[in-house]
């Protein structure tokens, strides 16, 4: 067992409670100078709604390949070169056209894992995570189902339901085939689906009973608002919160809209759940009418009629929620976030929410206009130089991009890594296995004590990072490099016939691997220790290109993409 | 006053502290005060030492089950409100408790699972703050209703309802009273890095203006193998791999902080690696099939090498999560309890048998309470809840605080059975810290808010 994980944690300065931190002056500023500083080519001065410039310079190796670490996990040598060939936004266009394919839920039913002796545990669910993870070709879809798992939480520390590795693996499934349609189809999905119904408990929600005084469940509506949807405060298109007339900002909801939203999430129960077959946990929720509130209600301020069932009211939610001028520069930052920086101008979280808001057809939430003006816009494509820009990587994101780098499969077809959440001994973090709803970060983190708090730069990532974490993901990288994990075993070819040459050697793998944010002196330092390995032997070779691999992943300048 | 009684080292390094502080924009007064109190307890005897321990139940303890009304009238009462949830009468007779002080008529008893608490109790070492939640300031339910005192930001928010409880802000604070305890105390400990000791991951509770939480596995401090060893057979990448991941002073912020807790835990790791090593193994059973278990115990070994790691006031902070039971809960609250249980009773006993029970102090807290009211399988977010206290200077068999009436819409509660606090978090804060010897004077320091409070000591001690 790994320690509880945190939930708590923190963003800036403690003087205005209420404030979000994240958008402080200080932040803003930051973020503002971060944009001027990577203007070098003048287009972020000038922050239109809309992508690249018309006429963008050539794109370099180094280019390509921060391209590839923001918009998938990794970089051969051939997306590289085809991104140089053909530019970013084919790039996203051949990966949005890839099909959803080799789903979790078929693939665990295939081995073997629709058993009763897994139906009360979660057999099967971390290999096929780990196997389209580390293998599965559409990587951009990969990349952002990842992202929203991390912002549309389910997790497996929280789903005490039979089948629950079905679940979980439906969950995904379902992550993937609406990753690339409109918020408002996710939101639907995420809400009528069994994984979520079971995580945050819609499922088996119903209507109060004044005999008893059984009160509808509010986890749903609590949630939904505050982490799905619309946030605690009300924003700006630019992602900065609206200030009321004394500077303070205004919050979304009260605790009456939430009693009254608990109301109206009433009637829904798994759709013919089942003790021998978990087909159910594909098919969204059904509605209960028995169970369903009956009479007017309102969710915030929106009218619920009397006459509106249980989907109809659904319906009404979900298109209140979807329409709010919040949901764009909230989701939107967040997914900036997840693929690209911690820390985004907020005219950058602006272009992002423009496009959220019509996608220049106009679609509302149309998700993969949005993906793209978050991986095309100017301040994604610049590598800039100020202190504050990029983000930390997530354990997941350097061990999947180890996998996909050297080329890891596994021979048994059972991808068997499991649970890394271990904080001692491997990533401190695992696939759908965050601590609570609230993720394994929180958007607004800002590390305490630290130069990014004096300069109230949020960095979420940072809240996994500790002595132990530190120490933890090392030494499992350094296990991983030399052995593999069970049978998921990397292959290092390429980087063996470039051993001879230990410059050549680390070039080519910081490329690959740092995307030119590791500085030409890190290279020498590490260059030069690996030349200190013979290179006569076979074991020799391989010890340099291990030893290389580990030093740049290490290096801090690898663990900031920037 | 005697600020050259202390060893020259030490006392350049809390020099340097105070001096840090100042310059980081905080009065002068404020680090003339640090120096004050940082020499008083450093001038104390040899052997003085002091701990308090946070054991945090995240996700929202649900009071009514936890601490269950057992007279008859108070049981009748909370079983037709909770219906399913309700504990049945005959299962509470063992963990009834027993007290001198007059409650009116009225009984508790702890849950079932609580059996070694109940022990504890009864052997006065275990106490029971009645419902204290986050305030900003006393607050009646006719000023709530009225909305005509501040009330806490986000409240029945979970993030931000730890964060209030941790540091007395919602989510976006950077420090917790536990650090901000911290602080007075980093001039007195001979290495300021174990003054706030984290065994759970991270919360605000540990972080101070200027002390940092240290993060500890449940299984030690965790060595970096390829700076400790040669790296695949070689020690000029070991060389070259320490200097790359602990190099001081990078520009990028992001990267300066990651070296810098790389440094942080190079460095604490060969000290608590080697004092742990030092230790005589526990005679105390724990439960290490249990996280909460296995926390306390690297507690209880951290606490054994104080003297190795240079320690004689520090906070330390543990947790549990899985307690927001909008479902389960007759299903998984017992479970949670029975770690709860088990964890504490354990760890008090490691005390005794470290000779330091009446120099350590633990206490629980949580999101918040719950509703009273079902929802059918669980309850939901809710307010004021109770908690305990423990140790060996504690004096227990006892409550502080006022009893709430069972009721829903009652003269207690906002809703629901939602209890509206009748002790702030900051009068719990305020006993313990003055235990751990924070002056009067300093009170406001680490806790703000309780100069909004008459009576600043609940008389746990």
């Amino acid at each position: 067992m790994h320690p509880p994980a945190p939930v708590a944690e923190a963003a800036a300065p403690a003087v205005d409670p209420g404030f979000d931190p994240t958008l402080t002056g200080a932040a803003a500023a930051a973020a503002a100078s971060l944009l001027s500083a990577c203007g070098g080519g003048g287009s972020a001065a000038a922050p239109a709604p809309g992508p690249a410039p018309a006429s963008p310079p050539p794109i370099g190796d180094a280019d390509a390949a921060r391209f590839l670490a923001q918009a998938g996990f990794s970089a051969s040598a051939a997306d590289i070169a085809t991104v140089k060939a053909n530019g970013y936004a084919a790039w996203l266009d051949a990966q949005f056209a890839m099909p959803v394919a080799n789903g979790h839920f078929d693939w665990m039913v295939a081995n073997g894992y629709a058993v009763d002796a897994h139906r009360n545990d979660f057999g099967g669910a971390d290999n096929t995570l780990w196997r389209k993870l580390m293998s599965a070709p559409d990587s951009l879809r990969q990349r952002v189902v990842l992202a929203l798992s991390e912002i549309f939480v389910i997790s497996m520390a929280g789903l005490p339901v039979s089948w629950r590795g079905f679940a979980v693996a439906a969950y995904v499934d379902m992550l993937e085939q609406r990753a690339f349609g409109t918020y408002r189809e996710l939101l639907e999905a995420v809400s009528l689906s069994c994984g979520m119904g079971a995580y945050l408990n819609m499922r088996g929600n119903q209507k109060g009973d004044p005999k008893t005084g059984r009160q509808p469940d509010e986890n749903y509506a609590r949630e939904v608002l505050q982490l799905l949807s619309i946030g605690l405060y009300q924003l700006n298109a630019d992602g900065t919160p609206k200030l009321d007339a004394s500077g303070k900002p205004q919050e979304t909801y009260s605790q009456t809209d939430i009693t009254n939203l608990a109301q109206i999430l009433t009637g829904w129960d798994f759709d013919g759940a089942s003790t021998t077959d978990p087909s159910f946990m594909k098919k969204p929720m059904v509605n209960n009418a028995a169970r369903f509130t009956p009479g007017a209600k309102k969710v915030l301020n929106v009218d619920v009629p009397a006459t509106a069932d249980g989907p109809a009211a659904l319906k009404i939610v979900l298109d209140t929620l979807a329409g709010h001028a919040n949901v764009g520069p909230f989701l939107g930052r967040q997914l900036i976030q997840r693929l690209v920086a911690s820390n985004p101008s907020p005219a950058y979280v602006a272009r992002v929410a423009a496009v959220w808001a019509d996608n220049g057809a106009g679609v509302r939430g149309d998700l993969k206009a949005v993906i793209k003006a978050v991986l095309l816009d100017a301040e994604a494509r610049t590598a800039s130089s100020a202190p504050g820009a990029g983000k930390l990587r997530e354990p997941l994101q350097r061990f999947i991009q180890w996998g996909r780098t050297f080329g890891v499969a596994s021979p048994g077809g059972q991808w068997p890594i499991g649970d890394t959440s271990s904080a001692a001994s491997r990533l401190g973090q695992s696939p759908l296995r965050s601590p609570t709803v609230f993720n394994f970060f929180r958007p607004g983190y800002v590390p305490p004590n630290s130069v990014l708090g004096t300069n109230a730069v949020t960095a979420p990532e940072f809240q996994l990072c500790n002595e132990s974490t530190v120490a933890g993901y090392l030494n499992f990288l350094q296990g991983a490099i030399a052995n593999g994990i069970g049978d998921v075993k990397p292959v290092y070819t390429a980087e063996l016939a470039l051993s001879g040459d230990a410059t050549g050697l680390v070039a080519d793998l910081a490329l690959r691997l740092g995307g030119g944010g590791i500085s030409a002196a890190t290279q020498a330092t590490i260059a030069t220790a690996v030349a200190t390995i013979s290179a006569s032997t076979d074991a020799g070779k391989l010890n340099r290109v291990q030893a290389a691999i580990l030093m740049l992943m290490a290096c801090p300048e690898y663990q900031v993409q920037k | 006053m005697k600020i050259n009684r202390l060893p020259e080292l030490q006392r350049r390094e809390f020099l340097r502290r105070s001096s840090a502080l100042g310059l980081a924009g905080v009065a002068a007064p404020w680090a003339l005060s640090l120096a004050g109190i940082g020499e008083a307890a450093a001038a104390t005897a040899p052997g003085d030492y002091k701990a308090l321990v946070c054991v945090f139940l995240y996700g929202g303890n649900d009071y009514g089950n936890t601490l269950v009304p057992y007279d008859q009238p108070s049981y009748a009462a909370y079983a037709a409100i909770r219906q399913a949830l309700a504990t049945p009468q005959a299962q509470l007779a063992a963990t009834a408790l027993t007290t001198a002080q007059n409650l009116g008529g009225r009984q508790m008893a702890l849950a079932p699972q609580l059996g070694k608490l109940k022990s504890l109790w009864d052997a006065g070492k275990l106490g029971v703050q009645l419902n204290v939640g986050t305030l900003i300031q006393p607050t009646t339910l006719r000023q709530y209703n009225d909305k005509s005192v501040p009330l806490p930001p986000k409240l029945f928010s979970h993030n931000d309802q730890q964060s209030v409880w941790q540091s007395s802000s919602p989510e976006g604070a950077t420090t917790g009273w536990g650090g901000r305890m911290g602080d007075l105390f980093l001039g007195a400990n001979g290495t300021s890095t174990f003054t706030c000791i984290n065994a759970s991951g991270n919360a605000v509770f540990m972080s101070g203006q200027q002390a940092v939480q240290y993060q500890v596995s449940t299984s030690g401090a965790v060595p970096i193998n390829a700076i400790t060893k040669p790296l695949y057979g070689s020690q000029a990448c070991a060389d070259a791999l320490r200097g790359l991941i602990t190099a001081a002073g990078r520009s990028h912020w992001m990267e300066a902080e990651l070296n810098r807790v790389v440094t942080r835990s190079v460095a604490a790791q060969s000290t608590v690696g080697s004092a742990l090593a030092a230790l005589p193994p526990l005679a105390t059973a724990f439960d290490t099939t249990s996280s909460l278990s296995n926390q306390l115990l690297m507690v209880a070994k951290l606490i054994a090498a104080r003297q190795a790691l240079g320690a004689t006031r520090q906070v330390f902070f543990v947790s549990i999560g899985g307690f927001d039971l909008h479902d389960f809960l007759v299903a998984q609250h017992p479970g949670l309890l029975t770690a709860v249980d088990s964890a504490l009773a354990s760890f008090h006993a490691a005390t005794v048998e470290l000779g330091v029970d009446s120099q350590v102090t633990t206490f629980t807290a949580s999101d918040f309470g719950r509703t009273l009211a079902s929802n059918g399988d669980g309850a939901d977010h809710g307010w004021g809840s109770h908690h305990f206290v423990l140790g060996g200077a504690v004096k227990g068999g006892q409550y502080w605080g006022t009893l709430p009436s069972v009721s829903v819409n009652g003269p207690d509660d906002v809703g629901q059975g939602r209890l509206l606090p009748t002790t702030g978090v900051d009068q719990l804060a305020a006993t313990l810290a003055t235990w751990m010897g924070v002056s009067a004077t300093d009170l406001p320091r680490v806790l703000p808010q309780i100069v909004n409070y008459g009576r600043r000591d609940m008389a746990y001690f």
